[in-house]
């Protein structure tokens, strides 16, 4: 479709003349007598409206139907003739609505039939119709903004309709060669100008009125090639009645609209509630919204309008959570807008309520075709597919990579979605230097930060399964913290410490590993390391993620006292509980060498011996979260030197811990760790020399 | 009086038989999933294509032989790669015959290539409307097909062949018109079983470019280099293939989560308007996510087209292992279980998408969009499918221009509520259509008549409907006053003035004194001088001394 078609720019020039005030000759009774009230009283005589209103009229009509279907890029411009020509608006979107053009038609208010009518003229409209379409309309100028050395391809067509009232014939042709001339004059004026476009098409279409009774001085003639720039046709017709529809018939042709008919459709009367009837209200829109019909050569034949396709009302009406897979949406207009059911049936549209639309079958299975729906007070015609009703048979995603895994964090994700969702950011923003913010890249910005550190699987994570780190995890990812956020994130951090001095249980995931998981101290450990990861991920944004960073380092370390404290502590207790402890020890070591290998399965269902196999054959499935620590273990201690004076926290849980401390008698385990890892087996070193290095494996030997 | 649609809430008691009515379960045409674009093979059997071709040293071969064999390569391709696509097979001579009707199952074709018989004469036309029917019939208007033509070039003689097909293609009437162009968006593809300098020497290649230029365009003649044998025409083929079933690979991103994928079918390039810019579009590789919208937001966009988006595992040389969907062969079913077991963006996505009711937004190139979305068959298998928008600014009018879409977070307060209970979208049209503003059309009488009898009612209920009088008395005056329709004011004015005279006893002194203050208004306003014809002047209600009076509030 082109957009610079004939259709962008039409110029209305109708005739403001004295003879325009006579009558059209067609009665309308307006004084319509309730029946109980009128015992003696004579009706009103009935009034009529002039050439000029009915003109008016059927032209509003016009312009109404295109800007409810094209509410944009389709313009009008209004001129009225009389001793000169009056421009009514232009071309620019503003001006653009029938609340403008009306006001501006009352200021000019009916034609003067006292006027002398030789100094009115047509032709002072039509010409000013050719000025004006070699103005460039905002569209225009945009596109050729854009299209920089390929201006040239921007079109410049036009419309003019003309309504007069000619005197014969050879007037007619007069009004013809008139605009021809304009049109090759304003042509040269425009090819030197920067701000005037040459008009490459023009459409005349000239449409004699007069009054119904009499005869008709001018014949009709269809769509003639006066010239490469400019076409004619002339319509000749009796005013009232006959003017608006053949203007109904014009805009439906200049906007290639179809007309659809929605039958059935169930109301109740105010008066009546328990009676109720079925209404037929007709709609315009764009042709394509038949593309089905047309081709499937339902034969709608050409030049033909009279034609409506009618779809039936549908009762079950679709909510709209469902997606239907719709091809085409097309504004609609009703062509009796102010028709009770027309008005029914919108307002229960505009009321944000979609009706589904079947094609009417004599036998066989619905067929749902379209839908009715409205969009912020604009309503729409869907297209919905309905070529093929077989189910196919689509692969599900659950076949495909990926699918055989069960712990995703689908609600997660959902929350991560409801935070990503986009609002319209209508009034413009500029960045610190002055350049305009796009909010798109604003939003995949965000995006980009908050997946900086995003695990996808709930075994892939600890953080993410603690509501105690949600107020870090939730701010960290922000491009910049308030002092209240720096504030929560310390809380968040100092209440893990507390949580690991509690010895709380973690979520650790065990999925994947055998046995009873990493120890306490372990999963701490991994906690700890991925928080860090979190928020180093974030530390570049400003100079606050990076004092979250620092007193997350700060607390994770172990304050010097309480390490000087154990390795005493060690050396005291080393020989009381040797050997008892390491019996236990060895049988719990035992126990998770097996399974590492495989073997010692029997307790366990075949489930978790399919997830062994996970570990085994994906790469890239999580590690066992027991394997982490042993690589970062060399990093941590000097992180811990480079740490500087002790937080007051740690100074007053460290205080808290003593005091605790003595009252129970500490396990000898953790009291004999060094970095929360105790070393097993040490009478066996102690006995063997160097051999019982790894893990243990000695002590099977 | 007022209507009431009888199935909505307008009326209390319509209520309960509206929902019963609901739980009615219809089908509605989409849920048949369509996301394919279909393959027709039209197969030329006549006599001619049983030439033989000579091929030194080996036994002989006819073209039908060397035309088997470039589709079985094509079948072949498409068995592995487009395990999705439907294909048919139709033969034809002078007459056609569906041999195999629109299937997934390669191997049937492949049997149905090797059963084929020889016939009489090419005639082209017939077999081209045979299409026609077969595609429409199965896909309806509106699903884009792929017709793959196979023929050595002879194109029948007489009544029938081509050429004679071609001289009288202006002269159909409606009901046996040409069927080119397909009356479905298409691509015809011709392959010649018959090298160049062979078709020249003739006007074949001439006919055969017409057949493209009257599918306005869309398709291509793919003919054998060198001499005729199987290796030329499997390199023939081979360009078919690049060019129409090579796959769609691209990139899922959404921050740093990504995925790779295929998108089936390959999306293709689109104008958006001939003239301005007539370079097609064509979408990136990287599919990268903006944002994410609700489904009642979105609202059943119109699309142009929809499209799998299948997870692919790729090694390291970048080519495709496989979609992960499960296959007999034994080798591959290993790689797609551990495929499987691998955690892929695209399924947390897809979970996520379909719990929550969202559609996230997917940019597909400059000023191109698309969504992607969780979507469902009858059978309760679901799947990530991408529709694409059209290209532009500002595919749907209600969310606005795609760049303006933003981050909540930017937002001074959050646009959806804390309680997640409103939404910035729809965006509301700066003017309101027709349909929602009032508007004032007196093209039938009846218009006309309904607009003068809400004033005669409320005129009767004065002074309680003061307001509403007034109101609907200045509408009809400012369209009077815009049509040029002064008489209408004159008129309406002596019914009010006889109104007054009727007026019962019982009636509110006040009445009187409105009923004839806004006679006298309309009287001025008919005159049409502008003191009192300013269209956007109001009348307004008489000040009265009557105590209780609604006309105060003015």
């Amino acid at each position: 479709m082109k957009i610079f078609s004939e259709s962008h720019k039409t110029v209305f020039v109708v005739d403001h003349c004295p003879y325009m005030a006579e009558s059209c000759r067609q009665h309308v009774e307006f004084d319509m007598l309730v029946k109980n009230r009128t015992q003696g009283i004579i009706p009103l005589a009935p009034i009529s409206k002039s050439l000029w209103t009915c003109s008016v009229e059927s032209s509003m009509e016009y312009c109404r139907i295109m800007y409810d279907i094209f509410p944009f890029k389709k313009l009008v411009n209004f001129i009225v003739s009389d001793s000169g020509a009056h421009v009514l608006n232009s071309w620019t979107q503003e001006d653009q609505n029938l609340q403008e053009l009306m006001a501006a038609l009352a200021a000019v208010g009916p034609p003067n039939p006292r006027a002398d009518p030789e100094c009115c003229s047509i032709l002072h409209g039509l010409v000013a119709a050719v000025e004006t379409l070699c103005k460039i309309t905002e569209y225009q100028h945009e596109a050729r903004t854009l299209l920089m050395e390929n201006a040239e391809r921007v079109g410049n067509r036009g419309r003019i309709i003309c309504i007069t009232n000619a005197k014969s014939d050879s007037h007619v042709r007069m009004l013809e060669d008139c605009v021809q001339e304009t049109i090759h004059e304003h042509n040269k004026l425009a090819a030197n100008s920067d701000h005037l476009m040459q008009i490459q098409k023009c459409e005349l279409v000239l449409i004699h009125t007069y009054p119904v009774g009499e005869d008709s001085l001018v014949s009709d003639r269809s769509k003639k090639e006066l010239s490469p720039v400019l076409t004619s046709e002339v319509h000749s017709v009796r005013a009232g009645r006959h003017l608006a529809t053949k203007l109904n018939i014009l805009v439906q042709q200049h906007f290639d609209l179809a007309s659809t008919t929605i039958t059935n459709i169930p109301m109740k009367e105010e008066q009546h509630a328990n009676t109720s009837a079925n209404y037929d209200v007709e709609l315009l829109h764009h042709k394509d919204a038949h593309v089905d019909f047309l081709k499937s050569g339902g034969g709608s034949r050409e030049g033909s309008f009279k034609e409506t396709i009618t779809l039936k009302w549908c009762t079950p009406r679709t909510n709209n959570i469902e997606l239907h897979y719709c091809t085409g949406a097309y504004r609609i207009s009703p062509v009796d807008v102010n028709s009770r059911p027309s008005s029914c049936l919108t307002n229960f549209l505009l009321n944000g309520r979609s009706v589904l639309l079947e094609q009417p079958r004599k036998s066989g299975s619905k067929v749902i075709s379209h839908m009715l729906s409205s969009h912020g007070g604009e309503i729409f015609l869907h297209v919905l597919s309905s070529s093929r009703s077989i189910l196919e048979d689509p692969p599900s995603i659950s076949e495909g990579c990926g699918g055989r895994v069960t712990d995703y964090r689908i609600t997660d994700f959902g929350e991560f979605m409801r935070e990503n969702r986009l609002t319209p950011f209508l009034d413009p923003r500029y960045k610190i230097d002055g350049s305009l913010e796009v909010p798109l890249e604003r939003a995949k910005d965000q995006l980009e930060k908050h997946t900086r550190y995003w695990p996808m699987i709930i075994s892939q994570t600890t953080i993410f399964n603690m509501q105690a780190v949600v107020p870090l995890a939730s701010v960290i990812v922000k491009e910049s913290l308030t002092e209240e956020d720096v504030l929560n994130c310390q809380k968040t951090i100092y209440n893990l410490v507390d949580m690991e001095r509690k010895n709380d249980p973690l979520p650790i995931s065990t999925v994947g590993t055998r046995g009873k998981g990493p120890k306490r101290d372990e999963q701490y450990r991994i906690m700890w390391n991925e928080l860090e990861t979190l928020v180093r991920a974030h530390i570049n944004n400003s100079e606050k993620h990076q004092r979250v960073l620092e007193c997350l380092m700060a607390c994770r370390s172990k304050p010097p006292e309480e390490e000087e404290r154990k390795k005493r502590g060690r050396k005291r207790e080393d020989k009381e509980d040797k050997s008892e402890k390491a019996v236990k020890d060895y049988e719990q070591e035992k126990s998770w060498q097996d399974s590492e290998r495989l073997k010692g399965i029997l307790e366990r269902g075949k489930e978790e011996l399919a997830e062994a196999e996970i570990i085994k054959d994906s790469p890239d499935s999580p590690e066992p979260p027991n394997k982490k620590p042993l690589v970062e273990m060399d990093e941590t201690p000097q992180v811990e030197k480079s740490k500087g004076p002790v937080s007051l926290l740690s100074l007053w849980s460290n205080r808290i811990n003593t005091a605790n401390s003595r009252k129970h008698q500490e396990f000898a385990g953790r009291l004999n760790s060094v970095n929360n890892r105790a070393e097993l087996y040490q009478h066996l070193k102690e006995e063997n020399g160097m051999e019982t290095t790894e893990n243990g494996k000695a002590s099977r030997q | 009086m007022k209507l009431y649609l009888r199935t909505g809430e307008g009326l209390p008691e319509a209520d309960g038989k509206a929902k019963e009515q609901l739980s009615v379960c219809i089908l509605i045409g989409n849920t048949g999933i369509i996301f394919i674009m279909p393959t027709v093979v039209v197969m030329d059997v006549s006599l001619s294509m049983t030439r033989p071709v000579s091929i030194e040293g080996s036994e002989e071969y006819q073209r039908k032989h060397l035309a088997a064999h470039g589709l079985t390569m094509l079948f072949e391709h498409m068995a592995t790669n487009y395990k999705l696509e439907f294909t048919a097979l139709v033969v034809f001579s002078s007459l056609w015959e569906l041999m195999v009707p629109f299937t997934r199952d390669y191997n049937t074709l492949q049997e149905a290539l090797s059963n084929m018989d020889d016939y009489d004469k090419t005639c082209l036309e017939s077999a081209l409307v045979g299409v026609c029917n077969i595609v429409q019939q199965e896909w309806g208007g509106a699903i884009p097909c792929q017709v793959v033509l196979v023929t050595d070039g002879c194109l029948g003689i007489g009544r029938g062949s081509l050429r004679h097909s071609l001289a009288t293609q202006n002269q159909r009437s409606e009901s046996n018109r040409f069927p080119l162009p397909f009356p479905f968006p298409s691509k015809l593809y011709i392959m010649c079983m018959a090298n160049l300098e062979e078709l020249q020497s003739t006007d074949s290649l001439e006919c055969l470019e017409r057949l493209i230029d009257l599918n306005n365009g869309e398709g291509q003649i793919f003919t054998i280099d060198g001499p005729l044998c199987l290796k030329n025409v499997q390199s023939m083929f081979g360009k078919l293939i690049d060019l129409a079933y090579t796959p769609f690979h691209a990139v899922l991103k959404c921050g740093h989560l990504t995925a790779d994928v295929q998108v089936f079918p390959r999306p293709e390039p689109f104008v958006v308007d001939e003239e301005i810019d007539p370079i097609p579009k064509v979408i990136n590789t990287d599919l990268e996510i903006v944002g994410f919208i609700d489904i009642a937001d979105i609202s059943s966009p119109p699309v142009l087209s929809r499209h799998l988006v299948l997870p692919i595992a790729l090694n390291k040389e970048g080519d495709e292992v496989g979609t992960g969907i499960t296959d007999d062969n034994e080798d591959e079913n290993s790689a797609n279980q551990i495929a499987g077991k691998i955690p892929n963006f695209c399924v947390l996505l897809h979970g996520s998408l379909k719990v929550e009711g969202m559609v996230a937004i997917v940019q597909l190139g400059p000023e191109w969009h698309g969504m992607l979305y969780s979507q469902a068959d009858s059978k309760k298998k679901s799947n990530l499918m991408m529709s694409l928008f059209e290209p532009g600014p500002e595919p749907l009018p209600w969310l606005g221009k795609m760049a303006q879409l933003g981050p909540i977070s930017d937002a001074k307060e959050n646009p959806y509520g804390e309680d997640d209970n409103k939404s910035p979208f729809p965006l509301q049209p700066k003017n309101k259509r027709s349909y929602a503003q009032n508007v004032t059309v007196w093209i039938k009488p009846s218009g006309l008549q309904t607009d003068v009898q809400k004033i005669l009612r409320n005129a009767r209920k004065l002074p309680e409907k003061t307001q509403t009088f007034y109101k609907e008395l200045n509408r009809l005056r400012k369209a009077a006053l815009a049509f040029g329709f002064l008489d209408l004011l004159k008129g309406v004015a002596d019914m009010l003035e006889r109104e007054c005279t009727l007026l019962p006893e019982t009636a509110h002194p006040d009445a009187a004194f409105q009923l004839t203050h806004a006679a006298q208004q309309l009287k001025l306003a008919s005159t049409g001088t502008s003191e009192y014809a300013a269209y956007d002047q109001n009348i307004t209600p008489l000040h009265t001394d009557f105590s209780g009076s609604s006309t105060e509030r003015i």
